[in-house]
């Protein structure tokens, strides 16, 4: 295992593993706040923490993704200042593509905040 | 947003677009991080210059897709309140981006979105990154977003 991207780092991304389920992480930190009035997380770093875990989950899987055809996400909550929790689920991984889709979860899991799905080649 | 043109977004929008500029250029830590130039501001559109930060870097030494979608959702809510009557919070219902190329750390890109449609209390925009020599295409994006959601409205979406 390589020492974490600039991209990780940024995020305080970390994965953690419970038996067969992996969970990633996003450390809250001040720079992910988007909107500071309601003090929520920026809806392009929930997205960027979304994708970075499906790519993981994907290496996880042994294969390597190549390049992200498209990332579509929908925000199901407002997000709160805290640490969120994400769960990956391949819809499906072919030879060249894969479909994966990734829950981002707070409040203990409990909060659904929001659901993003990608596309990406492999390698 | 100096040097930009903000003629023609209603006036009370236009005071707040200005209210809170200096406040996401100096006390915002994610916008003070981007850097976001202002290239263009007008009623239902916005371009915006940045130079691509290396802290965003992914394993391969290009430009994590994640920053563009950041990129693009910031200027995307920025757009939806030019092309409002009236100041109310906003946010992003969904978002979908294409990455159609790769891009390198420090690269100068623009970030052009226009709002395509208002209806009622949902905006539709849509929006692409692309280098700022050549214009080479680095991402597409659109969205849909929710105008008038609960909140205060100090310090503002973007």
């Amino acid at each position: 295992m390589n020492a974490a991207p600039p991209i990780a780092a940024w995020l305080g991304f970390s994965c953690e593993r419970e038996g067969e389920e992996r969970r990633y992480r996003l450390a809250f930190n001040e720079t992910h706040i988007g909107n500071p009035a309601i003090r929520a997380l920026h809806g392009g770093v929930i997205a960027a923490f979304l994708e970075l875990a499906m790519e993981t989950a994907l290496r996880a899987e042994g294969r390597v993704p190549e390049a992200t055809v498209n990332v579509t996400i929908d925000y199901l909550a407002s997000s709160r200042p805290e640490d969120m929790t994400a769960q990956v689920r391949a819809i499906r991984i072919g030879r060249r593509l894969a479909f994966l889709e990734a829950e981002g979860r707070q409040s203990d899991g409990s909060r659904l905040v929001a659901v993003a799905r990608a596309c990406l080649k492999l390698a | 947003m100096s040097n930009a043109s903000t003629s023609d977004i209603n006036p009370t929008i236009g005071a707040m677009l200005r209210s809170a500029r200096d406040f996401l250029a100096h006390e915002h830590s994610l916008f003070r991080t981007l850097a976001l130039e202002p290239v263009l501001i007008g009623r239902g559109q916005a371009t915006f210059a940045l130079t691509l930060p290396p802290a965003f870097a992914d394993a391969s030494g290009f430009i994590h897709g994640g920053l563009c979608t950041i990129v693009l959702d910031s200027i995307f809510g920025l757009t939806v309140f030019t092309a409002m009557e009236d100041v109310k919070p906003i946010a992003t219902i969904n978002l979908r981006t294409d990455y159609v190329a790769k891009a390198r750390p420090g690269a100068r890109v623009r970030c052009a979105a226009q709002c395509d449609a208002v209806d009622n209390d949902v905006a539709y925009v849509s929006g692409r990154l692309a280098l700022e020599q050549g214009g080479g295409l680095i991402a597409t994006a659109s969205g849909a977003f929710m105008i008038g959601t609960k909140g205060p409205m100090k310090g503002m979406r973007v």
